[in-house]
């Protein structure tokens, strides 16, 4: 019964991975790119060149620190929501899909509207002006990587308000009835009755956003295209960049496998999580 | 190891190729023969490319018997995963229609015809080409892989009526010249200058022209040559206009080409340089329509107020399309056929009419000198001068961009910053001369 599942999986992550890690020992580039996998074998030399030569070091750092904060921005914003859409009202399936709108949007849209927002001179400037603020640059600078946050955050909080809602379905409706016998006020009702239901859906809504934001190449590729400003060079782009301009195919490879490295971070936390729990 | 790689040859072929060289053998009588052409996608005349497609196919059937397939790119990253893709599995395309600046990087894969005197005989002889549009075939005459099939060379438009209002009856020859033109017509909301300082390539193409001007062709023997003084120069004069000389509009950070073009199609700018023939489609519909013309960039680099010695007066980068025959193809004599219908006189002629691009054709290319709107183009393309061929180019030009891209933010300050655009330069320096070094 696992065969074809297994079979697939084989095929769709077992062999481009294994073939990632040797191309990462190779020293694949536009001059060696017809001999393929028998390219000079230069053992770890690409892995020393993208940690001493190459801007991984601090791409990692960028993709770390953003994915960081738009995780704890989305975990606010998206549990609000989901409280606040889980109640009954009039008109509440319209609000829960208008809700999703962020989440469904292709990143490519998402990101060429706010470009246009964040542009020099554009709504973002005007707004900012408005406020007696100083208008300055977005999409480059040290702005750059605020706009990023903030983009991504836009885009990614709705999985939150998802997966919270999901959570809150499945609190017991006695629960709630216990809690309003025994005068408990909303406060103490949310933290020591309703969080307890969320806490396995938010732990995997916080992963799955924090990874998503680390491999999210459309919208930083889209918002402040390549070459990135320093500020905003993050992970996918820089892979991008050394594979499909500077065509250095085996140092790209190693970049591939240090950020399954950074990825791989977050799921084993999630995984020991969830089996303490 | 064998079967993986056969497994994602396998995967590779099939899924991301749609069209595959045919089986048959060689020699130009094509019939029953398929021929698989891959050429950009033209998103201003996208139904005319298709009338095109259908006639050409006919006339190639006519000659040779064969059929004729094309197939569209949209982007320069489509068409790169696309010969990755062929030249790995050893199918697909048997001719593509190449930008020259990539050109280099192509060769560089070995994966195209190297052109033999026999080869270029049936071509119709070297003779056929204008002379400056084979600058960017291959490394040197005996190792030519593209054939110059259309030249797009760029040049600077003009708004004709702002110029005579300041009492400039043309552009300035020289960038210094152009800068202090651009200063007299800086006023209120209409700037000197349109320039697109966020776009992914003209940046280079200005530092690259401003030191081949000044005798630094930024790579010779292997070597980079960015750190020069000369590149320097054209950085300051380049970033200058907006930060210190202040005759562009401090929006133009963000603009992409596009943009720039838009701005100087509302009549918000005087001078806008670096935009090819294809410009023509946006101005004409634009409110500077009827008021605007072309003329060639400056040619005498920042600092100068002629020609210095050694420096070339490049006007342009060698720009347009080669064809190139993959190493692969079964129907490599088929193939120079269609390349030679293609570069032939009528073709020239009919490619010309549909989408305006310039001819490589010396014939035909004589016949255009004559008319008086293509002055500036058909100067500027018989003056264009080629890249660097190396096939580190292409890491090179992104290192060219890269220290605009990272001037930027500091730009607004009203200054250049020297120390930091100095340690950027020897960023870009250390990149380009480590991509040269890895050069086989």
């Amino acid at each position: 019964m696992l065969a074809p599942g297994g079979l697939l999986l084989v095929l769709v992550v077992g062999v481009p991975l294994v073939v990632a890690g040797q191309i990462s020992l190779l020293d694949l580039d536009q001059y060696t790119f017809r001999q393929w996998l028998d390219a000079p074998f230069v053992g770890l030399d690409n892995y020393v060149e993208a940690v001493r030569d190459s801007a991984l070091p601090h791409a990692i750092w960028v993709s770390a620190a953003y994915a960081f904060l738009v995780t704890l921005i989305t975990l606010p914003v998206g549990l609000a929501a989901a409280l606040a859409a889980h109640d009954r009202f009039a008109g509440r399936g319209l609000v829960r899909s208008v809700l999703l709108i962020p989440y469904v949007l292709p990143a490519f849209v998402v990101g060429t509207v706010w470009r246009i927002i964040l542009q020099p001179d554009g709504v973002a400037d005007s707004a900012v002006g408005r406020l007696g603020l100083d208008a300055g640059l977005w999409l480059n600078g040290p702005r750059s990587f605020w706009a990023l946050v903030i983009v991504q955050a836009w885009t990614a909080w709705p999985l939150l308000y998802l997966l919270a809602l999901a959570g809150l379905q499945t609190v017991d409706p006695e629960v709630h009835e216990a809690a309003a016998i025994d005068g408990a006020g909303w406060w103490v009702k949310l933290r020591r009755l309703i969080f307890p239901y969320l806490r396995g859906p938010i732990a995997l809504g916080l992963v799955i956003t924090f990874l998503h934001s680390v491999n999210n190449f459309t919208l930083p590729f889209v918002l402040f295209g390549v070459p990135s400003p320093r500020d905003v060079e993050v992970l996918p782009v820089l892979t991008y960049v050394e594979s499909f301009q500077n065509f250095q195919f085996g140092l790209s490879a190693a970049m591939a496998v240090f950020s399954l490295a950074v990825v791989a971070v977050p799921i084993v936390a999630y995984l020991r999580a969830v089996r303490l729990t | 190891m064998k079967a993986i790689r056969g497994a994602i040859t396998l995967l590779l072929g099939s899924a991301l190729l749609t069209a595959c060289g045919s089986d048959d053998g060689g020699g130009t009588d094509g019939a029953g023969k398929t021929l698989d052409v891959l050429i950009g996608a033209n998103t201003i005349y996208p139904e005319q490319q298709r009338k095109w497609f259908d006639d050409v196919s006919a006339k190639f059937k006519e000659q040779t018997g064969a059929t004729v397939r094309f197939e569209t790119f949209a982007t320069p990253n489509d068409e790169l995963t696309r010969i990755q893709t062929s030249v790995l599995s050893g199918q697909g395309p048997d001719v593509y229609a190449l930008g020259t600046t990539f050109t280099p990087t192509a060769y560089s894969t070995k994966a195209f015809v190297e052109l033999t005197a026999e080869d270029w005989t049936k071509l119709g002889g070297r003779d056929k080409f204008l002379p400056s549009t084979l600058g960017i075939s291959g490394p040197d005459e005996q190792h030519e892989v593209g054939v110059p099939f259309t030249s797009r060379p760029f040049v600077m438009a003009y708004n004709k009526e702002l110029l005579a209002k300041a009492g400039y009856d043309k552009p300035a020859d020289s960038w210094d010249g152009l800068r202090d033109q651009a200063k007299k017509l800086t006023a209120g909301d209409v700037h000197g200058l349109a320039v697109a300082y966020a776009d992914s390539f003209d940046p280079w193409k200005f530092i690259w022209a401003m030191s081949l001007q000044a005798g630094n062709p930024l790579v010779s023997d292997g070597k980079a040559r960015l750190d020069d003084p000369t590149t320097a120069a054209a950085y300051r004069t380049y970033l200058g206009w907006l930060a210190t000389d202040k005759v562009v509009d401090p929006a133009a950070v963000g603009w992409k080409n596009a943009q720039a073009i838009a701005a100087f199609g509302q009549g918000k700018a005087a001078f806008l340089p670096m935009v090819s023939a294809t410009s023509k489609v946006t101005l004409d519909k634009s409110s500077v329509a009827g008021k605007y013309a072309y003329a060639i960039m400056p040619t005498i680099p920042p600092g100068a107020t002629s020609l210095p010695s050694g420096g070339e007066g490049a006007t342009s980068i060698l720009s347009g399309d080669n064809l190139v025959v993959a190493s692969y193809s079964k129907n490599k004599d088929l193939a120079l056929s269609f390349v030679k219908m293609l570069t032939d006189v009528d073709s020239q002629r009919t490619y010309y009419q549909t989408f305006g691009e310039l001819p490589t054709n010396a014939t035909f290319a004589k016949e255009l000198q004559a008319d008086p709107a293509l002055a500036a183009m058909v100067e500027s393309s018989s003056k264009a001068v080629g890249t660097p061929f190396t096939g580190a180019w292409s890491q090179i030009q992104l290192a060219l961009v890269n220290v605009v891209v990272q001037s930027v933010p500091g730009l607004s300050s009203g200054t250049v910053d020297d120390a930091k655009l100095n340690g950027l330069i020897k960023e870009a320096q250390s990149t380009a001369q480590g991509a040269l070094d890895k050069a086989k």
